[in-house]
């Protein structure tokens, strides 16, 4: 069974579809990437995966349950780190993760507490309170909200949107070692660094989700330039984006002495992501 | 259940760690009743003062536990920790259950302190059977308050789009029930009107009670009105708080 399963998921705001028929499935212990600029949809199918959004056509399914119809079921299972920090500014961190905590009934909540606070670097700053943190800390402590309880599917909505970028290399090692101890990761982002370091990505755009495979893969439709230089004279190529095609290309050339340089410059994902968005758009 | 108390706690904590709340829910109304003394100071010494100063300290009540619960609970929904509450497993009526048992302290709090002082600085003379009445409707009020409070934060996306609810229900409440002119002297609608507000039922009580020669048969049925409202409100604001987009 996989942890995730969504078919023909659609969800309407009056005249606006927010989401449209979007399909995908994710693997258990996967780190799944949702790639998509600002108002693509990544919110909103989060939201309609957590079942706090009722959808207007479609179905989803997390591990195995309907995140309405399951949902008492469901919300023991999965932890929810939202865009916004969501936490009660007044409270510590630790009574900001106490009370998450607490709602799930769990044995030895003290001790837990004092591990995700450990796991999340905010022991020094435990009983300080939220609105004396700067912004990534609080990314933390609510981070830290939707780990208390051992989840075994964790949402996490641009968990690194305005995170400086040594925090979001924590972060990052932080969901690895999360994916590492069995736990599924469906995280929502529009930063192509770091949408590579998923598992898996699905492309979203204006509601659609209009691709989804591994970072290489998308890459590999990606393009890439070669310039060999031979003599004076610079040939200029335009290749596919996969390793064979780098291959293929250089074949002709074999290991003829006069070739005295070779420049290869691929598509980044984002090149290739902003393309296939293009050609979505170009219908 | 477990739950409700949890809720109740952390919002009980939340008030106690923040002192401009406390300030501004606790002595605001006790400054108003100060300034309510100086003005009927000015007043010939003929003007029924007992008539005017203990429904203004209950009117203050209300309108400020209306007020700071109904914004609460808004903030709850605009900084997301309310959709975060649903998604740890709060159900609706343990997060309103929990709200009105943390709010209830406060709630009982303003209730003894805004009529200690109404009745300290007019001087009135009650004996203690009127003074325990005087309290328990005022704190009714206050619950009812409360609740009022939870069933309009169900209708509002953020805090600015509590204080239309202002002039709708709490201004219309103060020249309909009876706060300053009976509502025998109103027009017959008017008057029917002022029924729909908690504050004519808590008004009718104190009317009663501050008059010589009261019984409880007089005051029982307002007072179960005034339970009844809370009991609808709680019911409605059960109904009407949102789990899901």
């Amino acid at each position: 069974m996989n942890a995730i399963e969504v078919s023909g998921l659609t969800k309407r705001y009056g005249k606006i579809e927010a989401l449209r028929d979007a399909d995908l499935s994710v693997r258990k212990g996967e780190v799944f990437g949702l790639v998509g600029p600002n108002g693509a949809g990544k919110t909103t199918l989060i939201k309609g995966l957590v079942g706090a959004l009722r959808p207007s056509g479609g179905e989803a399914r997390v591990m195995g349950l309907n995140p309405i119809r399951d949902r008492a079921e469901l919300r023991r299972r999965i932890g929810y780190m939202p865009q916004s920090p969501a936490l009660y500014e007044d409270l510590s961190a630790r009574g900001n993760i106490s009370f998450f905590g607490a709602a799930h009934g769990m044995t030895g909540l003290r001790k837990r507490v004092d591990d995700v606070l450990d796991f999340t670097e905010l022991t020094r700053r435990a009983n300080d309170p939220i609105h004396t943190f700067s912004g990534g800390m609080k990314r933390r402590v609510s981070l830290a909200c939707a780990l208390v309880h051992r989840p075994e599917v964790i949402f996490l909505d641009e968990p690194t949107a305005a995170v400086d970028p040594q925090l979001r290399s924590r972060f990052w090692r932080t969901f690895r070692e999360l994916a590492r101890g069995g736990a599924t990761l469906f995280i929502s982002t529009h930063l192509m660094d770091e949408a590579v370091l998923c598992d898996r990505i699905a492309i979203l755009r204006e509601g659609r989700i209009i691709a989804t495979d591994t970072p290489r893969a998308i890459l590999e439709w990606g393009r890439t330039n070669l310039v060999v230089k031979r003599g004076g004279a610079r040939e200029k190529e335009t290749i596919g984006g996969r390793p064979e095609d780098l291959a293929a290309a250089l074949r002709p050339y074999g290991l003829e002495p006069g070739v005295t340089a070779i420049e290869v410059e691929s598509d980044s994902l984002e090149t290739v992501v902003l393309s296939l968005i293009e050609k979505e758009e170009a219908g | 259940m477990r739950r409700m108390f949890i809720v109740a706690g952390r919002v009980v904590r939340q008030l106690l760690r923040n002192p401009r709340f406390l300030v501004l829910s606790v002595a605001a109304p006790l400054i108003i009743v100060y300034f309510l003394k100086i003005f009927f100071d000015t007043l010939p010494p003929t003007f029924d003062v007992a008539r005017y100063a203990v429904p203004v300290a209950a009117f203050l009540v209300h309108f400020l536990a209306f007020l700071l619960c109904a914004i609460s609970l808004v903030q709850e929904r605009t900084a997301g920790t309310l959709e975060r509450m649903f998604i740890n497993g709060f159900l609706r009526t343990e997060i309103i259950a929990g709200y009105v048992l943390g709010f209830l302290g406060l709630a009982t709090f303003q209730a003894v302190a805004g009529l200690t002082e109404a009745i300290w600085l007019f001087e009135l003379d009650y004996d203690e059977v009127t003074l325990v009445t005087l309290f328990v409707v005022v704190w009714l009020l206050a619950i009812a308050s409360v609740m009022l409070g939870i069933f309009v934060s169900t209708f509002a996306r953020h805090e600015g789009q509590v204080f239309p609810f202002v002039p709708l229900i709490i201004v219309p409440s103060v020249f309909l029930s009876g706060l300053l002119v009976d509502v025998d002297e109103l027009p017959a609608w008017a008057g029917w009107l002022g029924h729909a507000f908690p504050l004519f039922w808590a008004n009718d009580v104190i009317q009663e009670v501050i008059e010589s020669g009261w019984t409880l048969d007089d005051v029982q049925r307002s007072l179960a009105v005034l339970v009844g409202y809370s009991v609808v409100l709680l019911l409605l604001a059960s109904l009407t708080l949102r789990e899901t987009e």
